[in-house]
C-alpha cells in the first residue's frame, strides 16, 4: 500500500538541499582539516600533513579550556531553560483571563536578533552606562565587572542565554503538549492516577520526541554560539567558547587547516553527545526496531 | 474538575503573581532597549536611570528614513518568509515520508539530518563562499549576494530542526486515520490535506514561527555571503559598532523596529497554537 | 548678410559661455572616463565617518562627473577584513577597491593581492589626472609603499593617538592648589610617566572625594578584544622604546635570547606601568575597546588619557555626543627619556600612525575605472570638506585650508600637531603576519590585565608563543 519510492520522492527535495549546502561544504572542511594551510604563511599553499592538526589540538590549552567553558555554559543554560520552559508551557495549558497576553510577551526575547541581544545585555552590564553594576554596587555593595572577572562574564552569558532561549523551549513544549491525544490521559484519570503519575506515565512518554528535539537544538546552538556572546564580551576569558575560538582561528589567524580540524572534532563531539542523548531519551537500543 | 471557590481564588492569585514576575523579568532588557533608543548619545553615560525621561525620536527617524535600511528590511522579510514557507512544506513532506514509509536506513537518515545543524559555522564560511561565487555561476550571475542564496542556505539549519520537531507530531497522529481516509478514496495529497495538516497544525505553526525567527535573526552567513543587494537587517545592526563610537541609540532603535514584524508574525501564528491547545488533552 | 553674421556671433558667444561653465578639469574627468561610463565599481569599507562621507558625497560627485557608478559596502571592522581577504584570496573579483587598514598592508603585499598604483598609472598615462600627485600626501603614505617606493593604496584617513586632558580640571584654581599642596609641584598635563601617574592618582582620589564619576586616566583594556593588545604594543610600548612589537624580523624571534625584545626589560617596564594605571581608570576600562575609551572620555569620566585621534574632534566639538566640549586639551603622548630624540633622528617612533587607504585588488575587473576613482578622492580639491566631516587628513595641502585652520582652534591644535609631529609616529611594523601574531599575543595581555599572570610571565610566555607561531608560518628561525 505504501510504496517506498513515493517516500523517497517526498524526502528527495530535503536531501538534495542538505547534500549541496550542508554535506558538500563538510567534505571541503574534511579535506582542509588534514592540511596545513594559512594564507598568510610564507608558503601559502595547502600542504597535506596527515594528523598533525589533530595532534596539535590535543595539546592546545586554549582549545581544551574553551571546551570546558562551553560545557559549563551549555549545562547551566540548557538545564535551566528546559526546566523553566517546561514549567511555563505547563502553566500555559491552564485557562485564565489574560493568558494570551502573557504568552505573547513571554515570546518577545526570541524575536530580538542575537546581535541585538548581545548589544542590549552589554549595555545593561558594562559599568559607566549599565544599570546592573550600578544598582548592585549601590544597594548590595557588590562589584560587577564582566571585563575583570571571567566568572561573572560566564554567568552573564548564561543568564543572557536563558533569557533569550527559554521562550523557544516553552513554544516547542507547548506544541508537544498540544498534540498529546486525549484518551490515554482520560483513561489514566479514570484508573485513579494522581497528577504526578499522569505526568510521569502518560504525558512524559508522549513528550519524549519533542523534548529530545528541543534539547538537541539547544545543545547544538549553544555549542556553536557566536554572535550574542561576541557582542556581549567579545570572547574574552570566561566567554571564549569553542564557537568563538574556532572563529578566531579561522578568521583573524586565517589558519584554515587548523580551524577546520577543530571544527571537525567539535562536530564529532557534538554528534557523539547527541547520539548518547538520543539513546538515553528515546530509550532505543541498537538493533531494536520500533 | 470541581474546586472550592477559595482554592480557586488562591490559585488565580498565585498564577498571576507568577506571570507578572516572569513578565517583568522578560521585559527589563527590552524596556532598557527602548530607553536607550530614546536617548541621545551624550545622555547614555553617567548614573544609569531606568526611567524614560522624555520622548526623543531622532534615532528612529534616522533609521527609518535611511533608504538602505528599507532595503535591508525588505530583504530580511523576503528571505525569512520564503525560507519559513519552504521549510514548512519540505519538512512536512519529509516527515511524512520518514513516519509512514519503510525506507532503508530510515533511522540513520533521520539522525544524519540533525547533524547538519551541528556544524560550527566559522570553518564552513570559506567553502560556502567559494560555492556561492564560483560553483553557482551563470554568466555574470552568481548565488552570492542574492536572496535566493540565503533562502536555500538557511534550510541547512532550519530543515533538520523542523523535521525533528514535526516527526514527534506526525508520529502521534494515529496511522488508522490515514488508512481510513485512503479507504474513502483519498490519495496521498488528500491524506496530507485532510488528515495530517489539520491535526499537525499547531506543530506546523510552531515550526513555521521558529524557522522564520531563526532566519530573521541569522547574522554570520548573511554578513559573509551578501554584499550590497541582498544584505539583511542583522548585518546592519553590526554596522553601528565602529572605531569612532558605537551608536547605541540607533542600534537600539533599529532593534526595536525589527521587533515589530516578528511580533506580528508570532501573534498571528499563535492563534494556531491556541487552536491546538483547545483540542488537546491536557487542558484543565 | 549682416543679420546672419550677428546670429553666428551670438551662437558662438553662447557656446563659449556654455563651455566656461564646465571647467577644464571636469572635461578631463569626463573624457578620461568616457570608455568606462556606465560601469559600476564596488568597494568595501568600515562604516566610519570618513567612509560614510566617501559613500554619500564623493561617490555621487564622481558619478555625476564621469558616469561611473560607485557601489559602496560599509560594514563592521571584522567583516571588512574577512570579506576583503576572502575576495582577494579566492580571486573572486567582487570588489574593485578595498579598504586597507594600514597595519594589514604588508600582509596583503606579501600575498601580492594589490595592484601597484604607481606602476599602473605610469602604464596608463591617458588615465593620469594632473590634479593627483602621490608625492603630495603626508608621511602617512610612506606606510603604503613597497621597498621601491611604489604606492599601493591611496590614503583616505589618518590619525595619531594623542594624549587628551580635561582643560577645565587642569586649569581649575582650587584643584591646582590642592595638587601642588599634595605633590609639591604644579599640576600640568603629563610630560613623563611619574607625572602621569601622579595626575592619575590625584584625580581618582579627587573624584572619590567629590563623589563625582571621575577617574585619573583611560586604559583601553578590554579583555575580550584585540584593542588592549594594540594599546600596549602600539602606544605604550613605543613610548617606552619598545619598537616593532619586540619582534626581530631578521632573526624571526620575539625572545631576547634570540634578538627579540618582547620579553625584555623595556617591555616588562611598559606593561607594568600600563597595568598599574588600571586602578585609576574607570571601571569599564577592562571592557573598553577604542571607541569605548573615547566614549568614557567624552562622558567626562577620565581626566587624561590616550585616545585615538579620529575621536579628538568630536569629543572636543560635538555636543550631542560629548559632555566635555570646549574643555579638551591635546598633547603628544608621554614618552620615556630619549624616545622623542630617537624618533626625531629616525631611529624609532613614539606611537602608531593609524588609518587606512583604498587599494585595487588584482582580482578587480574594472581596474581602469577604479584608478580614476582613487585619483578623484586623492586630489586636493575634495580634501578639506572631507577632513571637516571625518577629522582625517592625508594630504599636505589640507592643513592650509581655512576650514581646517578654523577646526584646529576648536580641537586645541590637533591638526597642527598632526602636521608638525606626524612624522614622529609610524605605521605598523612591516610584518606579513600581522593579524596572525597579534591573535597569539592577545590572550597573554588579557590574562595580565586580569592579574592571572605577572607582566614578566605574560610577556615571556607571549614571546615563546609568538616564536612558535612564526616557525609554523615559515617566518621563524
Amino acid at each position: 500500500m505504501r510504496n517506498p519510492r513515493v517516500g523517497w520522492a517526498l524526502l528527495s527535495p530535503t536531501l538534495i538541499i542538505l547534500l549541496i549546502f550542508g554535506f558538500a561544504p563538510f567534505l571541503y572542511v574534511l579535506f582542509v582539516g588534514f592540511n596545513q594551510w594559512n594564507v598568510f604563511s610564507a608558503d601559502d599553499g595547502l600542504v597535506f600533513n596527515g594528523l598533525d592538526n589533530f595532534r596539535r589540538l590535543v595539546f592546545d590549552d586554549d582549545f581544551l579550556h574553551s571546551v570546558g567553558l562551553t560545557a559549563r555554559f551549555a549545562i547551566f543554560a540548557i538545564g535551566s531553560e528546559v526546566v523553566l520552559g517546561f514549567v511555563l508551557a505547563q502553566m500555559l495549558t491552564r485557562d485564565f483571563p489574560g493568558k494570551s497576553l502573557f504568552r505573547i510577551i513571554h515570546t518577545f526575547p526570541l524575536m530580538v536578533a542575537p546581535i541585538a541581544v548581545g548589544a542590549i545585555w552589554r549595555l545593561l552590564v558594562i559599568p559607566g552606562f549599565g544599570p546592573v553594576p550600578f544598582f548592585l554596587d549601590r544597594y548590595f555593595d557588590l562589584t560587577y565587572q564582566i571585563g575583570s572577572y571571567p566568572d561573572q562574564a560566564l554567568m552573564t552569558s548564561v543568564l543572557m542565554d536563558i533569557w533569550h532561549w527559554t521562550p523557544f523551549v516553552t513554544l516547542t513544549m507547548l506544541a508537544g503538549l498540544s498534540s498529546i491525544p486525549r484518551e490515554p490521559v482520560e483513561q489514566a484519570k479514570v484508573d485513579g492516577a494522581n497528577r504526578l503519575q499522569v505526568f510521569w506515565y502518560v504525558t512524559l512518554p508522549f513528550l519524549r520526541p519533542v523534548l529530545l528535539t528541543t534539547v538537541f537544538i539547544r545543545i547544538m546552538d549553544a555549542i556553536r554560539t557566536v554572535d550574542e556572546v561576541w557582542m556581549l564580551a567579545g570572547g574574552g576569558p570566561g566567554t571564549r567558547f569553542t564557537g568563538i575560538y574556532i572563529w578566531r582561528v579561522v578568521f583573524p589567524r586565517t589558519d584554515y587547516g587548523y580551524g577546520s580540524s577543530i571544527s571537525l572534532i567539535t562536530l564529532y563531539l557534538t554528534i557523539v553527545l547527541c547520539w548518547l542523548l538520543f539513546i538515553a531519551i528515546s530509550g532505543r537500543r541498537k538493533g531494536e526496531v520500533e | 474538575m470541581t474546586t472550592s471557590p477559595r482554592r480557586r481564588f488562591w490559585r488565580y492569585v498565585s498564577t498571576y503573581a507568577f506571570w507578572i514576575f516572569m513578565t517583568l523579568l522578560t521585559l527589563i532588557p527590552i524596556w532598557w532597549m527602548l530607553v536607550v533608543s530614546m536617548r541621545t548619545r551624550v545622555e547614555l553615560f553617567g548614573r544609569p536611570n531606568l526611567a524614560l525621561s522624555r520622548i526623543y525620536l531622532e534615532n528612529y527617524s534616522n533609521v527609518l528614513t535611511d533608504s538602505t535600511f528599507q532595503r535591508y528590511m525588505t530583504n530580511s522579510l523576503v528571505v525569512s518568509t520564503a525560507n519559513a514557507l519552504l521549510v514548512m512544506i519540505l519538512a512536512l513532506l519529509a516527515t511524512y515520508a520518514l513516519s509512514r514509509y519503510k525506507l532503508a536506513g530510515r533511522d540513520n537518515i533521520f539522525f544524519w539530518l540533525i547533524t547538519n545543524r551541528m556544524a560550527p559555522p566559522a570553518a564552513f564560511l570559506l567553502p560556502l563562499y567559494i560555492m556561492f561565487t564560483r560553483t553557482f555561476r551563470l554568466g555574470d550571475w552568481t548565488l552570492f549576494d542574492t536572496q535566493l542564496g540565503l533562502i536555500l542556505l538557511y534550510c541547512v539549519f532550519n530543515l533538520p530542526f523542523a523535521i525533528w520537531l514535526l516527526k514527534g507530531v506526525v508520529d502521534g497522529i494515529p496511522i488508522e486515520l490515514d488508512d481510513a481516509a485512503m479507504i474513502d478514496g483519498a490519495g496521498l495529497w488528500g491524506v496530507l490535506r485532510h488528515v495530517i495538516i489539520p491535526l499537525a497544525a499547531p506543530g506546523l505553526a510552531v515550526t513555521g514561527i521558529l524557522s522564520w525567527i531563526f532566519a530573521w535573526n541569522e547574522y554570520l552567513f548573511a554578513a559573509n555571503l551578501t554584499s550590497v543587494v541582498a544584505r539583511t537587517i542583522t548585518t546592519a545592526l553590526a554596522e553601528f559598532v565602529t572605531v569612532t563610537g558605537t551608536n547605541w541609540g540607533e542600534l537600539a532603535a533599529m532593534s526595536m523596529v525589527t521587533l515589530v514584524p516578528s511580533a506580528i508574525i508570532v501573534i498571528f501564528a499563535q492563534r494556531y497554537i491556541v487552536m491546538g491547545l483547545t483540542f488537546g488533552a491536557v487542558k484543565e | 548678410m549682416k543679420k546672419c553674421f550677428t546670429i553666428v556671433l551670438l551662437i558662438a558667444f553662447a557656446l563659449v559661455a556654455n563651455m566656461s561653465l564646465v571647467s577644464a578639469d571636469d572635461m578631463w574627468w569626463a573624457d578620461a572616463a568616457a570608455p568606462y561610463a556606465g560601469t559600476t565599481i564596488r568597494g568595501v569599507s568600515e562604516s566610519t565617518p570618513p567612509s560614510n562621507y566617501v559613500a554619500d558625497v564623493l561617490a555621487a560627485q564622481f558619478t555625476e562627473l564621469t558616469g561611473i557608478n560607485v557601489e559602496f559596502e560599509t560594514t563592521s571592522w571584522d567583516q571588512m577584513y574577512s570579506k576583503a581577504i576572502n575576495d582577494m584570496e579566492a580571486n573572486t573579483g567582487i570588489y574593485d577597491f578595498v579598504y586597507i587598514e594600514q597595519d594589514i598592508i604588508y600582509s596583503y603585499l606579501a600575498q601580492d593581492y594589490l595592484v601597484n598604483l604607481t606602476q599602473f598609472a605610469a602604464d596608463n598615462m591617458d588615465l593620469a589626472s594632473a590634479d593627483y600627485d602621490e608625492m603630495a600626501f603626508t608621511s602617512f603614505a610612506d606606510y603604503f609603499k613597497n621597498a621601491d617606493g611604489d604606492l599601493f593604496g591611496v590614503p583616505m584617513e589618518a590619525f595619531v593617538k594623542v594624549y587628551l586632558y580635561r582643560k577645565d580640571l587642569f586649569e581649575d584654581a582650587d584643584i591646582m592648589a590642592a595638587f601642588e599642596e599634595e605633590y609639591g609641584y604644579p599640576l600640568a598635563p603629563a610630560e613623563n610617566f611619574e607625572q602621569y601617574a601622579d595626575n592619575a592618582m590625584f584625580f581618582t582620589a579627587y573624584g572619590e572625594m567629590m563623589d563625582m564619576d571621575l577617574w585619573g586616566t583611560t586604559v583601553q583594556g578590554s579583555t575580550g578584544h584585540p584593542a588592549s593588545t594594540y594599546e600596549f604594543l602600539e602606544s605604550i610600548g613605543p613610548s617606552f622604546g619598545l619598537y616593532n612589537w619586540g619582534i626581530n624580523l631578521d632573526a624571526g624571534s620575539a625572545q631576547s635570547a634570540n634578538g627579540g625584545a618582547l620579553d625584555g626589560d623595556t617591555a616588562v617596564e611598559a606593561l607594568s606601568f600600563w597595568l598599574s594605571m588600571l586602578p585609576y581608570a574607570p571601571p569599564e576600562a577592562t571592557s573598553s575597546t577604542w571607541d569605548e575609551v573615547a566614549s568614557s572620555f567624552a562622558a567626562g569620566r577620565a581626566a587624561q588619557g590616550w585616545v585615538y585621534g579620529e575621536n579628538a574632534a568630536w569629543i572636543a566639538t560635538d555636543e550631542s555626543r560629548s559632555a566635555v566640549t570646549g574643555n579638551v586639551g591635546v598633547r603628544l603622548p608621554v614618552t620615556a627619556p630619549g624616545v622623542i630624540e630617537a624618533a626625531q633622528m629616525g631611529e624609532g617612533y613614539i606611537g602608531y600612525y593609524d588609518g587606512g587607504a583604498f587599494g585595487i585588488p588584482h582580482s578587480s575587473r574594472n581596474k581602469e575605472a577604479t584608478l580614476l576613482w582613487l585619483q578623484f578622492i586623492g586630489q586636493p580639491a575634495v580634501q578639506a570638506e572631507w577632513a571637516a566631516a571625518g577629522a582625517r587628513i592625508t594630504h599636505t595641502a589640507t592643513f592650509d585650508d581655512p576650514l581646517i585652520a578654523e577646526q584646529d582652534m576648536k580641537v586645541d591644535g590637533y591638526y597642527t600637531l598632526l602636521e608638525e609631529q606626524g612624522p614622529l609616529f609610524a605605521g605598523a611594523p612591516p610584518f606579513p603576519f600581522h593579524a596572525q601574531v597579534r591573535e597569539i599575543i592577545d590572550p597573554f595581555i588579557q590574562r595580565a590585565i586580569l592579574g592571572e599572570l605577572t607582566p614578566a610571565d605574560a610577556l615571556s610566555q607571549a614571546a615563546m608563543a609568538v616564536d612558535e607561531e612564526l616557525a609554523r608560518l615559515g617566518y621563524g628561525m
